[in-house]
């Protein structure tokens, strides 16, 4: 799985390539799972699969509003803080169908991507501050979703197994 | 689906449960009549005087009975609601064999002994008047708290309170209103909505008026979720020189793609009130400058806090009033 560091390096096709297989991979991974074992948590603290569906459809309506912030400001916005595991509490991520999250999921990503392939090379050098990493330009944002993506279709495969 | 006592019934107990849960609603000959009986009522609950409380009660539960047809029933006015570890008691009604039916209430809060908000205390009276029609009315043998009896208590509320259709004031109109009173109107909300879900069983919240109107549950997470949106506009405006404040939802999106419908309404409304609880902290500890601080947003232009803070009270209105009609079964 690469770092960071090695998927900023990368081009920015490979990258959008990444993205757009996410959606299939989290298909592949839950297709034919029960909804008990979807729901199963590896330990107190980790989430269980269906919480990590829904938890990247959110953050993908939440990069969706941090690139709209970007775009529409001539200075850098600093962009909030978010709270994952309070999302997950809040939104009762455990009582959704992962079907249903992934669907809406899919939707978003597509919406992510249009809005990636409609930038001029100018946008991409625009950015926000992000509250924990800094300074993140538009084209930082694509790796670090691409990175996102992998980090948490990880994840998915070990709550399936049962680890956290 | 009837509330999960109903399985602890015995079978004799049961059709009568049935019986209650089929008649949705008491429908009063001429309402206009005991108008002047609840303006009265809400007057004499603003002197706080036990003895004019107390007068004003018996007067509109004797314009209820008289026009319904039925029995009269004893009124006895009390001070502050005994409470225990199970809560406060609001309202008794008792009948006991050789004597008259009597109904008991209580206008003060049993620890901050304030007088009772008069909605709160006309819907006490009302649920109690609502045991004795079981009795005298419906003539049934026993008076259970079925969906069907919260449905006759909301019917004689609203043929009794001439609720304002849409929402009670404009967004302007909350603009002109003090700040204190736009977050006093705020800081009340949880509590309205947890009033009005009180009794409802998990079905009756998650049940749609309309194909396309919210069930109650949608617009408890309408509300968690739009005060979350609330606390990151106004955090962006303090953090930043006029913003732009990314536009959210569509409400319609989010109710579809976050599940409402199978969120478990309670715990909705303890997230609600724990956000609003730090909306509010936020905008007590910002400045009057800060107020006057703003952001742009894409649809609505300039909005300064003190503009999105008339914006939430507004909304909040509307989408009680929605609550309301959605637990009523009106679109």
């Amino acid at each position: 799985m690469p770092t960071m560091d090695e998927y900023a390096k990368q081009p920015r096709e490979a990258r959008l390539q990444r993205l757009t297989r996410t959606a299939e991979q989290l298909a592949a991974a839950i297709a034919g799972q029960g909804d008990a074992t979807l729901s199963r948590r590896p330990d107190a603290k980790n989430w269980a699969a269906k919480e990590i569906v829904c938890h990247l459809r959110d953050v993908e309506e939440s990069f969706g509003g941090r690139f709209e912030q970007i775009l529409a400001m001539d200075t850098d916005p600093r962009l909030g803080a978010a709270n994952a595991d309070r999302l997950a509490e809040e939104r009762q991520y455990l009582r959704n169908d992962t079907a249903e999250a992934l669907t809406a999921f899919r939707r978003r990503r597509q919406e992510t991507l249009e809005f990636f392939g409609k930038l001029t090379s100018g946008q991409w050098d625009k950015g926000g501050i992000h509250p924990v990493r800094g300074r993140i330009t538009l084209d930082g944002f694509l790796t670090l979703m691409a990175w996102h993506d992998d980090n948490h279709l990880d994840q998915l495969a070990r709550a399936l197994q049962g680890r956290a | 689906m009837p509330f999960s006592y109903y399985a602890r019934l015995t079978r004799a107990q049961q059709a009568i449960y049935r019986k209650s849960d089929e008649v949705g609603e008491v429908r009063l000959p001429r309402p206009a009549l005991l108008q002047p009986a609840v303006t009265a009522l809400a007057a004499a609950l603003a002197t706080e005087n036990r003895g004019q409380v107390q007068r004003a009660t018996e007067r509109l539960v004797g314009g209820l009975t008289e026009a319904l047809g039925v029995p009269a029933v004893q009124v006895e006015v009390l001070a502050a609601r005994p409470h225990a570890k199970w809560g406060e008691l609001h309202g008794l009604y008792t009948v006991e064999r050789g004597r008259p039916p009597r109904i008991q209430l209580w206008m003060r809060t049993a620890k901050q002994r304030r007088v009772v908000a008069f909605r709160t205390y006309l819907r006490t009276l009302l649920h109690e008047v609502g045991h004795h029609l079981d009795y005298a009315l419906l003539r049934l043998r026993d008076s259970y708290h079925t969906e069907g009896f919260y449905r006759r208590e909301s019917s004689l509320f609203h043929q009794l309170v001439a609720e304002p259709r849409g929402p009670g004031l404009t967004v302007d109109a909350w603009f002109r209103r003090p700040a204190d009173e736009r977050l006093a109107r705020l800081a009340s909300t949880p509590g309205r909505v947890a009033h009005a879900l009180e009794g409802r069983s998990p079905r009756a919240l998650a049940r749609r008026p309309a194909a396309t109107a919210w069930a109650p549950v949608e617009i408890v997470c309408h509300l968690r979720d739009v005060d979350e949106t609330f606390g990151e506009r106004v955090a962006a405006i303090l953090a930043m020189d006029e913003p732009a404040l990314p536009r959210v939802g569509p409400a319609d999106r989010w109710a579809a793609e976050r599940q409402y419908l199978r969120h478990d309404a309670a715990l909705a409304l303890a997230h609600f009130r724990r956000r609003r609880g730090e909306s509010l902290e936020a905008l007590v500890s910002a400045s009057p400058a800060d107020w006057q601080r703003g952001g742009e947003h894409p649809v609505r232009g300039r909005l300064s806090i003190d503009m999105l803070v008339a914006l939430m009270a507004w909304h909040d209105d509307n989408h009680l009033d929605q609550l309301t009609r959605a637990l009523e079964g009106r679109p």
